[in-house]
């Protein structure tokens, strides 16, 4: 077995007084799409933004690609976070240049080649953009990159069905390709949940559980029916 | 339960049970039944991965099970097909369906049931009495 791509050890991370990681410990498998799934507020972006060395907990252990999080370490990651949004007068092909200068193993040729896939016209002016397009132009800008990490926190969130089915099916295509670890968050589970190889059930800022899809789905049902029973508070999974 | 429709492949996917199964038995039920024929070439695992909105690792482990099956072949640079041997599809079939007999027999034993009582009742089945 290979090393984790994510290693957490008995993290604890809290905002002023709110406790919003406790105890919490994870091992990412990596070269996997890995759903990390939870009800709102349960710690999946606060999760990511541990990763990326953007929060800093207040104890425990954190290892990313082997390495502790921070700058020195994120040219490896592809990040999306959530509430994501460009700015500026930028066109889509003005984006991908800016792309190709700034961000490490950013491939423009394959930017483009998504851009057409998800038809994104690379003329677009980004601040004239529906949501959907700029979401999808956002997950262009992280799946055009080579790197062995991949982080989608919410990529669904207030898309049309169209944009969603695009977005779906250019993961699917990205994954049968790459060598790459995936994590995807989600709370719109049942559009996304046939992607995982493995899941990770976050609540109230613990893993509660976790395992391969197929084996969760053989013994619990679907992710979504999991998800569900946790927010109403079900115990004993 | 959602519905997929891929070139002449149909399934029913419920996100409740482990998908790869789903895949293998319904695969192996539409060469069965004959509505994909012999020797057609079947979707890439990029295809039936984003047909169904799955993981393409799910679709290939379900095609190499095909494979042991003798259900299918691959040929080097040029997909996946059904095999283009109806006597490799009949002999399948029927060992399923003797299969699918010796577990009902066993089930319906582990309630008390004979043979000879099964078989009165299927009897009444086929009259329409039940």
């Amino acid at each position: 077995m290979k090393d984790p791509v994510v290693q957490f050890r008995d993290v604890n991370l809290s905002y002023g007084s709110r406790m919003v990681l406790q105890d919490f410990n994870i091992e990412i498998p990596s070269q996997q799409v890995v759903g990390i799934l939870g009800p709102n507020g349960s710690g999946k972006s606060s999760f990511f933004r541990l990763i990326m060395g953007l929060n800093q907990p207040d104890d425990g252990e954190i290892a990313v690609l082997g390495h502790s999080p921070g700058w020195r370490n994120n040219h490896q990651i592809a990040y999306l976070p959530d509430r994501a949004r460009w700015y500026g007068n930028h066109t889509v092909e003005g984006a991908i240049q800016w792309g190709g200068d700034l961000l490490p193993g950013f491939d423009s040729m394959k930017a483009k080649e998504l851009a057409e896939w998800m038809e994104i016209d690379s003329s677009m002016r980004i601040d004239e953009m529906s949501k959907g397009q700029e979401a999808r132009l956002m997950l262009i800008m992280c799946l055009a990159r080579k790197v062995p990490l991949i982080i989608l926190d919410e990529p669904f969130t207030g898309i049309d069905t169209h944009s969603r089915e695009r977005i779906m099916d250019a993961l699917i295509d990205y994954v049968t390709e790459g060598e790459q670890t995936i994590l995807i968050s989600t709370h719109e589970i049942y559009e996304a949940e046939g992607l995982f190889d493995s899941v990770f059930l976050i609540n109230e800022g613990q893993v509660a559980l976790s395992g391969e899809a197929e084996l969760l789905r053989a013994e619990h049902g679907s992710m979504m029916q999991l998800v569900k029973k946790m927010s109403h508070g079900g115990r004993g999974l | 339960m959602k519905e997929h429709e891929i070139g002449t492949l149909r399934f029913g996917l419920d996100l409740s049970l482990p998908l790869y199964e789903q895949i293998v038995n319904q695969m192996r039920g539409s060469i069965a039944r004959g509505e994909i024929a012999l020797g057609e070439k079947v979707p890439s695992v990029r295809e039936l991965a984003q047909g169904l909105k799955i993981n393409p690792n799910t679709v290939m482990s379900a095609y190499k099970e095909l494979e042991r099956d003798g259900l299918t072949e691959t040929r080097r640079g040029q997909g996946t097909f059904i095999t283009h041997s109806q006597e490799t599809v009949d002999q399948f079939r029927s060992e399923w369906a003797e299969k699918a007999i010796d577990d009902f027999i066993e089930k319906m034993d582990n309630l008390g049931y004979s043979l000879e009582d099964i078989s009165s009742i299927i009897q009444r089945k086929k009259e329409g009495r039940v």
